[in-house]
């Protein structure tokens, strides 16, 4: 199991437009990294995001992959989970802190 | 990056509290490894289990760039615990922060793959290099 955790602005996705990008994001791993993942989501209330130090809208996406990643792949599965995003929440790429990591190795 | 992630307790921090203590945490951040303030962000939450709180009533996990000296982490963890205490008015055992280390090339923000430290002047003007040559096509 691939996990996830996405860090999102209440408001910024309605429960709809949230299930639409659970489902890509699970189709994502499974065509990318072959397993099925598990969502954590963490909504973020208004007034409970900053970037800076000023009020902000970012949303998170931290996936850990289940085997190590090589840095090209890296970046094309960064910029497909931006875009998937981008798409889904409707924010900018501007707003989006995507991260792959590799599995833990201790 | 790098994510900054509170916890608390239910009702330990009201609404002007938030703000004093995320500009504080960019304030530590930025003066202790000079990265630029737009990159740090703060997340808040209440009874939430992405940061245990364990028998603290505010809890602070921050995520930052790997390349940082140990010295720097506990400066800013010890840094983090003391603003929670001034802004949360919380006794200081039952504040805590720690630092996690994530590579930059792990992480894309603003449509490209994070700087390593020290190196946030290049990318920013290869960034805006980029805009400009978007805007002009």
């Amino acid at each position: 199991m691939i996990n996830c955790m996405c860090v999102i602005q209440e408001g910024q996705a309605a429960d709809q437009a949230r299930a639409v990008l659970a489902n890509k994001l699970s189709a994502f791993a499974q065509e990318n990294l072959g397993e099925a993942l598990q969502i954590n989501w963490a909504p973020v209330a208004p007034g409970n995001g900053f970037t800076a130090g000023q009020p902000s809208t970012s949303s998170v996406v931290a996936l850990t992959a289940n085997q190590p990643v090589d840095q090209a792949r890296r970046e094309q599965l960064l910029r497909e989970l931006v875009s998937m995003w981008s798409d889904e929440t409707g924010c900018s790429v501007d707003e989006v802190v995507a991260v792959v990591s590799d599995p833990a190795t201790h | 990056m790098p994510l900054y992630i509170c916890n608390s307790q239910k009702g330990a921090l009201d609404d002007t509290s938030k703000p004093a203590i995320a500009q504080a945490i960019t304030d530590i951040h930025c003066t202790v490894t000079g990265a630029p303030p737009i990159f740090v962000h703060v997340v808040f939450f209440e009874d939430a289990p992405i940061v245990p709180l364990q028998d603290n009533t505010l809890a602070v996990r921050g995520t930052i760039r790997k390349g940082r000296s140990d010295q720097q982490k506990d400066d800013i963890a010890q840094a983090i615990e003391a603003a929670l205490v001034e802004h949360a008015q919380v006794e200081p055992h039952r504040a805590h922060a720690q630092i996690r280390e994530t590579p930059a090339s792990w992480v894309l923000e603003g449509g490209e793959i994070m700087p390593e430290p020290g190196e946030e002047a290049e990318w920013f003007a290869a960034q805006e290099a980029r805009r400009q040559a978007v805007a002009e096509s």
